[in-house]
């Protein structure tokens, strides 16, 4: 059956749209982030409009970030204060965010633009990740410990706007949460990706936040950002489109069942390895897009 | 099926006695599209009979259908440090959305095309206004509608107009799915001899209804409540996750 939807104005088949909730959502609950990355290429892929799929995608990402964050909540693993200064960053961020989009698109650049931040993006994150899951692997195999090398944290102790974080342990200025938030909330409204594969790295290197706390944190701090980017998105580019969320979400909530289950019987670094592999497939695939020679060098797009 | 062609002989039936000349009645299938959920396109039917009929030869029919006009814009990509990126556009103004055109012969055999430009047949007789960052409309122009084509927007169906007896026809009108919302127009031409005889003129309307209109509507009038149900709707589809997975531990 298919099913049309209202604001991409174009008829899916709903088992296409479930199947990819399903996958998107299987993965998410596999290796625990959003899977914001994924969805969103695919939907443009499938051939959903950019600006829709950019803008309906967080949807998802909030719903399965939602499931995760209270399990976090539950161990009392959440820094509410400091996901609250994140997200206070991140709503200047998505305002920035959402305003480049609509230029973006105005010049005719939406398509460039994404797509030269997801190869950037998951191409680095993707490299580094691969190379870390390799050295553990290869470490685990030879009984090495690896020292982890501490990034210089003098300036950032420097920074004024002191702030006591009891959760974290912390007492940091504000100003690097902030920043971390904003640059998020950019992410978000031009890629539609919940930025857990940039916070959670950036708590750990930069914040250094007890692990303990990030998980939870970040997913607290992902779903506000993924909200506020949502509601923006709908007012002000009119770009969520609701039908699509929704058959998205069935399949995410199955997909995040099995997805968690599968994740139980695999080993951490073959999990990190797995996801590496996968964000850098992405990140090819749309380097190919940008340097192959398109089957037509012309493109139409009707209304102004 | 039945309903037109009731339609059609009634129409044949109510045609005025012969004195006047050569004349055109035509009539549609329907004189509405409603996009619902499960509208995946569907097909028009645009019938006609010619009254007073003179000889058959020498004459031709024309059927066009031209959807609302909007803004089309033509991209077109270049090679910069290795990547490709829109460089050159053109902005066409007042092009219509959608444009079908049936004829029982190739246009240009039908018609000079100082006619086809006055009454605007065929795509390339469209002759929209340009703004454009080239000096050149023309590959733009021809570009877009290749590529409205490719998407069933615009047709070109030369013999695409069915005789049922020497003066009754019909030809079938797809429409896609992907078709924009508004009056479309149908026209249907009489040509003789190279010059229009007789046109008429009927419009239909597409329109999403029910959910689809309603939640259309509640994007565009209530942006913050629509996005605000959004953020609820996934909320509650994370809740249900938590505890569907708890029960199950």
């Amino acid at each position: 059956m298919e099913i049309y939807l209202p604001i991409a104005e174009m008829s899916v088949h709903w088992v296409f749209i479930v199947g990819l909730g399903l996958g998107v959502g299987f993965l998410s609950g596999l290796f625990g982030v959003g899977g914001g990355f994924l969805l969103t290429p695919l939907l443009v892929f499938y051939g959903i409009p950019s600006t829709v799929a950019v803008g309906t995608t967080l949807s998802h990402v909030t719903a399965s970030s939602v499931s995760g964050a209270l399990a976090q909540w539950r161990k009392r693993a959440v820094d509410f204060k400091m996901a609250g200064v994140m997200v206070g960053g991140g709503l200047i961020g998505t305002l920035f965010g959402v305003w480049l989009f609509a230029a973006m698109r105005r010049q005719g650049q939406m398509d460039l633009i994404v797509s030269l931040s997801y190869v950037v993006l998951l191409g680095s994150v993707g490299g580094l990740m691969l190379k870390e899951s390799l050295a553990t692997l290869r470490a685990a195999r030879g009984g090495v410990v690896i020292p982890v090398r501490p990034v210089n944290r003098a300036w950032i102790a420097a920074l004024p706007f002191k702030m006591r974080f009891r959760q974290s342990r912390l007492y940091l200025s504000v100003l690097p949460p902030i920043v971390i938030g904003f640059a998020v909330g950019v992410l978000s409204a031009v890629m539609g990706v919940g930025g857990g594969f940039v916070v959670v790295p950036a708590m750990i290197y930069i914040l250094r936040m007890p692990t303990n706390v990030v998980l939870g944190t970040s997913l607290v701090q992902i779903i506000g950002i993924a909200m506020v980017t949502t509601i923006l998105q709908a007012t002000s580019n009119y770009a969520v489109d609701i039908v699509l969320a929704f058959f998205l979400m069935i399949g995410g909530v199955v997909g995040a069942q099995l997805g968690v289950r599968a994740g139980a019987k695999l080993r951490g670094e073959q999990l990190r390895l797995l996801l590496a592999v996968m964000v850098l497939a992405v990140a090819l695939r749309l380097a190919w897009g940008l340097v192959a020679h398109p089957r037509d060098i012309y493109s139409t797009m009707l209304g102004s | 099926m039945r309903r037109w062609l009731l339609a059609w002989m009634m129409i044949a039936a109510a045609a005025a006695p012969a004195f006047a000349a050569e004349d055109i009645v035509s009539g549609l299938s329907q004189d509405q599209i409603a996009i619902n959920s499960s509208y995946t396109g569907s097909d028009i039917v645009v019938f006609g009979t010619i009254e007073r009929p003179a000889a058959p030869s020498g004459r031709d029919i024309v059927v066009v259908v031209r959807g609302p006009d909007t803004d089309v814009t033509v991209r077109r990509r270049d090679r910069v440090a290795g990547i490709w990126i829109n460089r050159d556009a053109a902005k066409f103004s007042a092009m219509p959305a959608f444009y079908f055109l049936a004829s029982t012969r190739p246009l240009n055999a039908i018609a000079p095309a100082d006619v086809l430009d006055r009454y605007r047949l065929g795509a390339m007789h469209l002759k929209p206004a340009a703004i454009t960052s080239h000096h050149d409309s023309l590959p733009f122009r021809q570009a877009a509608i290749r590529q409205l084509a490719a998407q069933g927007l615009y047709t070109d169906a030369p013999g695409a107009i069915d005789f049922h007896s020497e003066n009754l026809f019909k030809t079938v009108v797809p429409i896609p799915a992907s078709v924009a919302r508004g009056q479309y127009n149908v026209e249907v031409y009489l040509f003789r001899d190279g010059d229009v005889e007789s046109v008429q003129s009927t419009p239909f309307f597409i329109d999403q209804i029910g959910l689809e209109r309603r939640l259309f509507n509640f994007a565009h009038n209530q942006p913050l409540g629509y996005g605000l149900l959004t953020v609820f709707m996934s909320l509650l589809f994370g809740w249900a996750t938590s505890v569907l997975m708890r029960r199950s531990g």
